[in-house]
C-alpha cells in the first residue's frame, strides 16, 4: 500500500491489508470519502479522502495481481466508484457482493436488485424520456403507486472521455473536462485546471482566482434558476416554470456578454486566463445581475404563496442528515439535509475568503428543502458576484509557487456539489484523467430518496436534485 | 400566481415577439444520443418566453408516435444506437431527422471508438443539420422552421 498525501513528495509505504485499515482510521477521525479510481491500466486503485479544512489524502493500493479489499462496508458512497473500476479497468474487489455492473449493461438480473412479494412489479422508464431530458434508464419496483426500490441504469451516454484523454497534452485535455457536461462546464474546467496546475507546481495569482470565481458563480446562477424552473415544471406549474426559464435565458445571455459563450465554454485554461472585461462591461453585468436578483426574488415570493405548488413539496423524497452523510450526498442536496459542507469554504485557489455555507430553513432533506436551498444559494451567489465584479476583469496567470507532483487533485463546488478532478501526468501529457462530479456522487442518493414515495412524485424528486447524466456518464 | 401571470404578460409585451404567419405545425421528438446536455438546455429554453417555439406551431411531443421530426443531439454512443433506431422505427411517415449540434454533425467526436458510433448520419438519414456548440434557441427554431416553410429534404 502507498499513502500518497498530496503535498508530500515521498509516498509512504505500508504493508498489505493496511489500505482498508488506513481508510477506516481516517474515516473514524472525521475524514470523508471523496472518490476512488483505478490508475491507467488498472494497476493501482486510489481512494481520495478529504478533511473539513480541505486537505486531501490519496491512498493507493496495488490492484494488478490480487483483489483489492472493498471499502463499501466502511463507506457506502464508494459503491459506484468500485463498480466503475471493475467495468472500465478490470479491477477485482474482494468483499463487494453482489458486484453489479455500472457502466456495462449486462442482462437485467445482473444489475437489478431482486424485489419480490405480493403485487410487486417493475416499471421500466427510458433510456429515452418523454421530454427534453438526457438519456438514462430507471427501473422502478412498485406496488400500486408506491415505489419499493429504484435501480438507476445510467451510462447510456458513456463516451469514454477519460480514456480518450489519456496521452493528450495537458491543454488539449481541457476539452474532455468541458465537454463532459455543459451544465457544469465551468466547475469541471476549473477542477481540471486546478488539478493540472497542482501537478505542474503552479498557483493562481489573485486576479486569476477572482476571474474563475466569477465564472463559477455565473454558472451557479443560471443552474439554480434552471433548477427552480424544473421543480415548477415537475408539479405542472407552467407560470413558475416559464418565469424562471425566462430568467435562465437572461442569465445565459449574461454569460455570453461576460465570457463570450452562453455556457462559458472556452473561458478556462490551464495556467491562466485570457478573459478581460472593461469597466463598462463589468458595470453592465452588475446591473443585469441586480435586475435578475430583484425579479427572481419577486417571482420566488409568488411561488412561496402558491398553495398548489407548496402542497406538493414537504415530506417528499426525504434524505436525512445521517443518510446524506452515509451515501455521500453533496452540494445543495447535502446542505438541504442539514450537512453544512461546501467546498467553497476551503478553496484557497479561488476568491471565496470568508465564505460560509447557507442552508434552507428547515433543512429537512425533502423536496421542499432542496427547492428552497436553490433560492438561498442564489441570493448568496448574487451577493458574491456583486462584490467580485466591483472592478474590471484582467488576463491573469498561475505562477510557479509550488512543487510539481505526479498526481494533481482538485475539488470545486459545482452547482450540484463537490466535483473532484484527479490528473496523473507523464511528461506534460495526461496518463490519467478522472472526474467525479457532484451529479455522480448524488445519483445513488436520488435512488434512495425515491424509495417509499409515490411514483407520480418521482419526477419531482428527480428535479429537486436536477442532476446531469452527461458528467456522470462521461 | 396572478402577479406571476401578469408579470409574464408584461414580459411578452416588452419582448414584442413577431406573430408567426404560418398555418402549419410540426411535432418534434427529441432524442439525446450522447450529448453534453448543452443542446438540451438550449432546446428547453427555445420554449421559454424569449423564443416561444409554440407560436410557430413547433411543439415537443412525448412519443415518436406523435412526431414529424426526430431531433437528435450528441454523437451517437454505442449504448444509444439501438434506442435511437427504435425511436425512429416508431415514427409514422412522413418523418424527418434533424441533427442538433456539432457533436450530432460529427464535428466534435470526443471519446473512444469503442464507445462512439459517430455522427447521427452514420445511423439515420439526416434531413436538417443544425450546427453550433450548442446552437442557441433562436438558431434551433430557425432551422426547424425550414422544415415547415421549405420543401422537405
Amino acid at each position: 500500500m502507498t499513502v500518497e498525501a498530496t503535498g508530500t513528495a515521498d509516498p509512504v509505504e505500508s504493508g498489505p491489508g493496511a489500505y482498508r485499515a488506513e481508510v477506516r482510521r481516517l474515516l473514524g477521525t472525521g475524514w470523508r470519502f471523496a472518490g476512488l479510481y483505478a490508475s491507467a491500466g488498472g494497476t493501482v486503485v486510489r481512494t481520495l479522502l478529504t478533511a473539513a479544512d480541505g486537505s486531501t489524502r490519496l491512498i493507493g493500493v496495488a490492484a494488478g495481481t490480487a483483489p483489492v479489499p472493498s471499502i463499501v462496508d466502511l463507506v457506502p458512497a464508494a459503491g459506484w466508484d468500485e463498480r466503475e473500476a471493475v467495468d472500465l479497468y478490470g479491477v477485482a474487489f474482494a468483499g463487494h457482493e453482489p458486484m453489479r455492473p455500472l457502466v456495462d449493461h449486462g442482462p437485467l438480473e445482473r444489475w437489478t436488485v431482486p424485489v419480490d412479494g405480493h403485487d410487486a412489479y417493475q416499471i421500466a422508464v427510458g433510456p429515452i424520456h418523454a421530454g427534453v431530458i438526457e438519456s438514462g434508464h430507471f427501473r422502478f419496483h412498485v406496488v400500486g403507486d408506491r415505489i419499493l426500490h429504484l435501480d438507476a441504469r445510467l451510462f447510456y451516454k458513456h463516451r469514454g472521455l477519460e480514456k480518450a484523454a489519456e496521452g493528450q497534452p495537458v491543454q488539449r485535455g481541457m476539452a474532455y473536462a468541458v465537454r463532459a457536461c455543459a451544465g457544469c462546464a465551468v466547475a469541471n474546467a476549473v477542477a481540471y485546471a486546478h488539478a493540472c496546475e497542482q501537478a505542474l507546481g503552479l498557483v493562481p495569482e489573485p486576479e486569476l482566482a477572482r476571474v474563475r470565481t466569477v465564472l463559477l458563480e455565473l454558472e451557479r446562477v443560471w443552474n439554480h434558476l434552471n433548477d427552480i424552473a424544473a421543480v415548477c415544471a415537475g408539479v405542472g406549474l407552467a407560470a413558475g416554470n416559464t418565469r424562471f426559464a425566462g430568467l435562465t435565458e437572461r442569465a445565459r445571455r449574461l454569460n455570453a456578454a461576460v465570457g463570450g459563450h452562453r455556457f462559458l465554454f472556452g473561458t478556462v485554461r490551464v495556467g491562466g486566463s485570457d478573459l478581460s472585461a472593461g469597466t463598462g462591461q463589468v458595470a453592465a453585468a452588475r446591473t443585469e445581475l441586480a435586475a435578475l436578483h430583484r425579479e427572481a426574488a419577486a417571482s420566488w415570493r409568488e411561488l412561496r404563496f402558491n398553495i398548489s405548488l407548496q402542497d406538493r413539496l414537504p415530506g417528499v423524497g426525504i434524505v436525512t442528515a445521517p443518510d446524506a452523510l452515509r451515501l455521500g450526498a453533496t452540494g445543495p442536496a447535502a446542505r438541504a439535509a442539514g450537512l453544512a459542507q461546501d467546498v467553497r469554504t476551503c478553496s484557497p485557489r479561488l476568491a471565496y475568503r470568508g465564505f460560509a455555507p447557507v442552508a434552507a430553513d428547515p433543512a429537512g432533506g425533502d423536496v421542499k428543502a432542496r427547492f428552497e436551498q436553490r433560492a438561498v444559494e442564489l441570493w448568496q451567489s448574487f451577493a458574491l458576484l456583486d462584490a467580485l465584479l466591483d472592478r474590471p476583469l484582467h488576463p491573469a496567470t498561475a505562477g510557479p509557487a509550488g512543487v510539481p507532483e505526479p498526481i494533481g487533485i482538485a475539488r470545486v463546488e459545482s452547482p450540484r456539489g463537490a466535483t473532484t478532478c484527479a490528473v496523473e501526468l507523464d511528461g506534460g501529457r495526461l496518463a490519467r484523467l478522472h472526474l467525479r462530479t457532484g451529479s455522480y456522487a448524488n445519483w445513488p442518493v436520488v435512488a434512495y430518496a425515491a424509495a417509499g414515495n409515490l411514483l407520480p412524485d418521482f419526477p419531482l424528486i428527480n428535479k429537486s436534485f436536477e442532476l446531469c447524466y452527461a458528467c456522470t456518464d462521461r | 400566481m396572478i402577479t406571476l401571470l401578469r408579470d409574464l404578460r408584461r414580459l411578452r409585451r416588452q419582448l414584442r415577439l413577431p406573430r408567426p404567419d404560418r398555418g402549419r405545425s410540426l411535432a418534434v421528438r427529441h432524442v439525446d444520443a450522447g450529448s453534453c446536455n448543452g443542446c438540451e438546455h438550449e432546446l428547453t429554453l427555445a420554449a421559454s418566453p424569449y423564443h416561444d417555439l409554440a407560436r410557430y406551431g413547433l411543439g415537443i411531443v412525448a412519443s415518436p408516435r406523435h412526431a414529424d421530426v426526430l431531433l437528435v443531439t450528441g454523437a451517437v454512443t454505442t449504448r444509444m444506437r439501438e434506442p435511437l433506431l427504435t425511436a425512429y422505427a416508431a415514427m409514422p411517415e412522413p418523418r424527418r431527422v434533424a441533427a442538433l449540434g456539432d457533436c450530432a454533425l460529427g464535428l466534435v467526436l470526443l471519446g473512444t471508438p469503442y464507445n462512439l458510433v459517430g455522427a447521427v448520419d452514420s445511423v439515420l438519414p439526416v434531413d436538417v443539420q443544425i450546427p453550433g456548440c450548442p446552437p442557441g434557441p433562436d438558431r434551433i427554431a430557425a432551422a426547424l422552421l425550414r422544415l415547415i416553410d421549405g420543401p422537405p429534404g
